[in-house]
């Protein structure tokens, strides 16, 4: 055997980490055997829980709340990620919010809020990163929807706030490039608390799952697996892409899929 | 990692390139592999050695794909060999870059036979076997160019981009037994790109145009399949994965 030090575990920083799809994202890397800091924004029970669930995985978890929206506390995440973990090899951005229902009437402040935490967030958390991910050599990925790709009146705002973020891992990627990989993600329904209002109403639950291809609601998993995939030295020559993870359901419109 | 142990998985134009790195990875992760050749059986043998050689099974099958009925036959073979099928990696494939007045009769056919036909046919084929298995996916081979223009090759490029849609029409008919995505690679060093990376200048201009920096290799492309492949892309269908460095991004 060689004298050399063993190689130091890699270390994530996910945003949004406490609960729905960033909680199964924080487990699937801890399980791949990275060391983990997430934040949440609010809610320190479920952080406690997860960072537990960390810890009996046997990694290192370092869990902080944070305002999604700021730069300073994204700057201050990813200061303490490195004075806690020593390192970043892999940013997911996947702090996110839904927005107001519908298209007419959005107030300015409404508009302003999920721009805040959805487009300008993600930017906060990779440039904040930029440096260290350069150092490393690592990833960023960005957790963006399919709803960024397709007529969405109900969820205007959000729709647009995700359609910015596709935007932004492709010029991301461009900029960081050759040190640092980014890709987004596009998720499409995902049975998570942000879509309890829907996936618990058995009759709303079904239709959703009869119009999806694959036959069924998504998973935290399934996205979470996406991440690992694209965190990984598997996807080393990929980036500015956005991988779409949706069961199919992007490739409906209103005829297609009828015989 | 990415699971396909115990899967057994048909890799068209598995002898060379990009087909033989796909075959050997999915070897890596367990995958019993059928290793398809057009007309390099040696190269196919060398191939289900090494794969044999990381511990599971491997066998070539020979057929031109541009034939239906061989394509059958060879599909067939394959999925008989262990009595399943759970994949299929349509990588056979042919470059021609000539200019629009180039073009003959002969040099369409062949690359939208070869790569269109020969797509379409081994799917066709292995539907049946595939819709048996309970982890079934294809992973079809499309080309930045097919969705990025370039001049000289139109046929090529336009056959990449009707692969690209066969794989979104065949995931949304095959749905939900069978999942269809694509993995679209940029410049890759292969036998069939060697007049392009072994020209100095043009060597230099494909990783000077590349935000990465440089060319692709097969081992670039082969992970993204078998991941495309695994059951972690259960939720996964009717996707194009672009395998460029970034090369399209502007």
């Amino acid at each position: 055997m060689s004298g050399s030090a063993p190689d130091p575990p890699r270390v994530a920083l996910v945003t949004g980490g406490a609960r729905g799809i960033g909680r199964a994202i924080v487990l699937a890397l801890a399980r791949d055997g990275l060391d983990v800091a997430f934040t949440y924004a609010r809610d320190a029970d479920a952080a406690a829980r997860t960072a537990r669930e960390v810890e009996a995985l046997g990694r290192r978890v370092l869990a902080r709340p944070s305002d999604a929206a700021r730069r300073d506390e994204a700057e201050t995440a990813v200061a303490a990620t490195r004075a806690g973990l020593g390192r970043i090899d892999v940013v997911v951005a996947n702090a996110g919010i839904t927005g107001p229902d519908g298209w007419e009437g959005v107030s300015t402040d409404a508009w302003h809020r999920v721009l805040d935490v959805n487009l300008l967030g993600p930017y906060f958390t990779v440039a904040s990163a930029a440096a260290e991910l350069r150092r490393t050599r690592g990833s960023a990925i960005l957790v963006a929807s399919i709803a960024a790709s397709s007529a969405y009146p109900e969820e205007l705002v959000y729709s647009a706030s995700k359609a910015g973020v596709v935007s932004l891992a492709r010029s991301l990627a461009y900029a960081l490039a050759p040190e640092v990989r980014v890709n987004a993600l596009a998720p499409g329904w995902v049975r998570t608390d942000m879509t309890r209002a829907l996936h618990t109403r058995p009759k709303a639950a079904a239709a959703i799952a009869r119009g999806i291809p694959a036959g069924r609601w998504g998973e935290p998993e399934d996205v979470a697996e996406a991440v690992v995939f694209l965190a990984s030295d598997g996807a080393r020559f990929v980036t500015g892409e956005t991988l779409v993870v949706d069961g199919g359901d992007s490739l409906v419109w209103t005829i297609g899929a009828e015989r | 990692m990415f699971d396909v142990r115990g899967y057994v998985v048909l890799v068209t134009g598995g002898s060379r390139g990009i087909g033989r790195a796909i075959a050997l990875e999915l070897a890596r992760g367990g995958a019993d592999v059928a290793v398809h050749f057009r007309a390099e059986s040696a190269r196919a043998e060398e191939v289900v050695r090494a794969a044999k050689a990381l511990g599971v099974d491997a066998r070539r099958f020979g057929a031109d794909l541009t034939d239906r009925e061989a394509v059958a036959g060879v599909v067939g073979a394959a999925a008989r060999w262990k009595g399943r099928l759970d994949g299929l990696v349509t990588s056979a494939g042919i470059y021609r870059g000539p200019s629009l007045e180039e073009v003959d009769a002969r040099g369409w056919e062949e690359t939208e036979r070869t790569d269109l036909e020969g797509t379409f046919w081994s799917v066709q084929a292995a539907a049946p076997f595939l819709r048996k298995s309970d982890r079934a996916a294809i992973v079809t081979i499309s080309s930045v160019f097919g969705a990025h223009a370039a001049v000289g090759g139109a046929p090529y490029q336009a056959t990449k981009a009707a692969v690209e849609q066969l794989t979104r029409a065949l995931a949304l008919e095959l749905a939900p037994s069978i999942r269809v995505n694509s993995v679209a690679p940029g410049f890759v060093r292969t036998d069939m790109n060697r007049a392009g990376h072994e020209d100095p200048v043009f060597r230099q201009k494909v990783a000077d145009s590349t935000p990465l920096g440089r060319w692709g290799e097969p081992d670039d492309i082969a992970p993204v399949v078998r991941y495309l492949l695994s059951r972690q892309a259960s939720w996964v269908t009717g996707t194009v994965v672009g395998v460029d460095g970034g090369i399209a991004l502007r």
